[in-house]
């Protein structure tokens, strides 16, 4: 016990240790429990002026999309680029970019919240939203992609008189259960951090119509001291559910490619690699959609430049898991014996047809992130957003490269053939991007997108500390 | 939370509440409950409603029961019901189950959680008896209530002043819904 000698004789000191400075960044400004309520309610109960007008802009570009989808199902889907052999293209890759991004609103909010990242706390809402719509949106795809979207439970295992039932073998099944189950564990997990802070709308708001409403959304949450501990266990049990689907679902997606014997798809690379990317885009979602908000919202104590520092952080990290894979994969080509994969990887891709697609995409991911190691750059909101916009560009372009490069040029010279998008095709990702902005928008309106009971805590939390 | 008639102390600072429930524990009341805008871990301790919690365990049942009915539905379908021979590949390839049976695992649990998290707290429900209170709506906001639903401690003046010494803003006595409706 000499070793512990310095102790003092009472046993160790019982004194809370202080509050790291850089946890006392995460929260400036006001800092009483009303104040900080009412900020951050009344942007919900008086939304800037900008916002209704926005929402309106972002609803017409949502038609593009309405009306894109419907020609398609009129028409066919004939009126898509997409043909024999490159099959995927505009739709899949859509698919893939979408549900990506997702990924870093549950990283946030489960992987960040099993680690006690304290810096979570204002930003997790936001993420976990944009979560939500971007699955929509990814949703949308394989559906229409399946060429009669109608029939889509067929994937489904129902009892029907044909007594055919599903091919399980099929990776396409494994993305129903892997997509509906993210889907809904993610409105679960959404949900249930939402409930203390519409009771609090419900407490807050003095129309009569908005108790009502939020009320009833609110489903009787009181903040008693029971409820609040079986929230915290059941808001831990399913962040520790949704961190390995954070893994699965990417990895899942990937395997569509990996199990498909085609060059540059078959690689055991491809889930982890794919989950990189994910995260990847993800976190410049985010930074694209929080930046100018918390400017129009004037949010600058709460999501702080501290805030972005760390979320910076993360995409120099992913980017570079991101940029070892690009490495590894050519280097696997190039040394692994198979001369499809080599062709594919060494010349196909930098060299081929859409060898400028494979440049910009090695510019914007591998070369982007790594201004990322300048403190000056991570803490440069207008920087960061420009950032963001090339890695989310890079990461379609990357996903749209892995398809069209693979499907148009396989093992017989005879089946190669290019592709060509159609102005439809073009018309749906614009669409999709504005229905995703329309949703974000009309969650900022309706949803508290900070967790006030969250940093209420925090509050607590810090002020309990010297 | 209870709903069953009890004296109910208000206080502005978790601090004072915390020292308010050490009060009535010290008091040696068993029966206590509270309300807070945000958790608060120290309170907790003091209610003495630290017992280990159902909800794991039934959530693992959950899952398991979610990736049973998974597996179970595959190997019927893929084996018994629609075999069907694809380059000889075994018709219940135990490895290719393995997405789905996790998946639905996830799924089983994860709406376990949600169900028992609010049900076991009496969720749903469009309103409860202790809104009659006067003030309680800003429990969700930055008032902390402390309840003690003990025989006798609605009628325990004594035990009233003490907490408002501790700085209780407000005494409340809740004898239950019917009462508090008419005053």
């Amino acid at each position: 016990m000499s070793s512990v000698g310095a102790l003092p004789a009472g046993g160790l000191p019982l004194e809370p240790l202080p509050a790291p400075a850089d946890e006392r960044e995460l929260l400036t400004g006001a800092t009483d429990e009303r104040a900080l309520t009412a900020e951050l309610l009344g942007k919900i109960l008086q939304p800037p002026k900008w916002l209704g007008p926005a929402i309106v802009v972002t609803g017409a570009i949502s038609s593009v999309l309405v009306f894109s989808v419907g020609y398609t199902l009129v028409t066919g889907i004939g009126v898509w680029g997409n043909d024999i052999p490159v099959a995927w293209a505009f739709a899949i890759t859509n698919f893939v970019w979408w549900i990506g991004i997702g990924h870093a609103g549950t990283f946030i909010s489960a992987f960040l919240l099993l680690f006690e990242q304290k810096w979570r706390t204002s930003i997790n809402r936001f993420a976990e939203g944009m979560t939500l719509f971007a699955l929509v949106q990814a949703g949308l795809f394989p559906l229409l992609h399946m060429g009669r979207p109608w029939f889509f439970y067929w994937l489904v295992p129902y009892p029907s008189t044909m007594a055919v039932w599903p091919q399980f073998r099929s990776s396409l099944t494994w993305d129903v259960a892997a997509v509906s189950t993210y889907l809904i564990v993610s409105v679960l997990f959404f949900y249930l951090g939402l409930l203390p802070d519409l009771a609090a709308l419900r407490d807050f708001a003095s129309e009569r119509w908005r108790r009502r409403i939020y009320g009833i959304f609110a489903l009787g949450w009181y903040g008693s001291a029971a409820a609040w501990r079986r929230h915290r266990i059941a808001y831990g049990l399913l962040a520790g559910l949704a961190a390995p689907l954070v893994v699965s679902v990417h990895s899942i997606v990937s395997m569509d490619f990996a199990i498909g014997i085609l060059p540059g798809w078959h690689s055991t690379i491809f889930p982890p690699y794919f989950v990189a990317g994910a995260i990847y885009s993800g976190f410049a979602m985010v930074l694209t959609l929080l930046i100018p908000a918390r400017r129009w919202y004037k949010l600058e104590h709460v999501v702080t430049t501290a805030h972005l520092d760390k979320m910076a952080k993360m995409l120099l990290v992913t980017g570079l898991v991101v940029s070892y894979s690009y490495a590894v994969e050519t280097y696997a080509a190039w040394v692994g014996g198979d001369a499809f994969e080599r062709r594919m990887q060494l010349a196909v891709r930098p060299f081929g047809p859409i060898g400028s697609i494979f440049w910009t995409v090695i510019a914007c991911n591998c070369g982007t992130p790594l201004l990322l190691w300048s403190r000056r750059v991570r803490r440069s909101a207008a920087t960061l957003f420009v950032l963001s916009l090339f890695i989310q560009v890079g990461m379609w372009l990357e996903r749209f490269m892995l398809i069209v490069s693979s499907q148009s040029a396989d093992f017989l010279p005879s089946s190669a053939h290019g592709y060509q998008p159609s102005i439809i095709d073009g018309a749906i990702l614009v669409g999709t991007l504005g229905f995703f902005s329309f949703l974000f928008l009309v969650f900022l309106r309706f949803v508290p997108f900070i967790p006030v009971s969250e940093l209420k805590a925090l509050n607590h939390d810090l002020r309990a500390r010297p | 939370m209870t709903s069953a008639p009890a004296l109910w102390a208000e206080f502005d600072s978790a601090e004072r509440a915390v020292a308010g429930a050490r009060l009535l524990r010290a008091r040696g009341l068993k029966r206590l409950d509270a309300c807070s805008p945000y958790p608060l871990i120290e309170l907790e301790d003091e209610l003495g409603i630290e017992r280990p919690s159902l909800i794991p365990k039934l959530v693992l049942l959950g899952a398991s029961l979610g990736g049973t009915v998974a597996f179970c539905v595959i190997w019927w379908t893929a084996a018994v019901a629609y075999p069907l021979d694809v380059g000889g590949r075994p018709l219940n390839s135990v490895v290719a189950d393995i997405p789905i049976v996790f998946e639905l695992s996830v799924l089983g649990a994860a709406l376990t959680t949600f169900t028992l998290c609010l049900g076991l707290s009496g969720m749903p429900r469009l309103s409860h008896p202790l809104e009659a209170l006067e003030g309680f709506e800003r429990t969700s906001i930055d008032r902390f209530w402390i309840g003690a639903c003990d025989r006798g401690a609605l009628d325990d003046a004594e035990l009233a002043e003490q907490l408002q010494q501790l700085g209780a803003l407000r005494i409340h006595r809740f004898v239950g819904s019917e009462a508090a409706r008419e005053g």
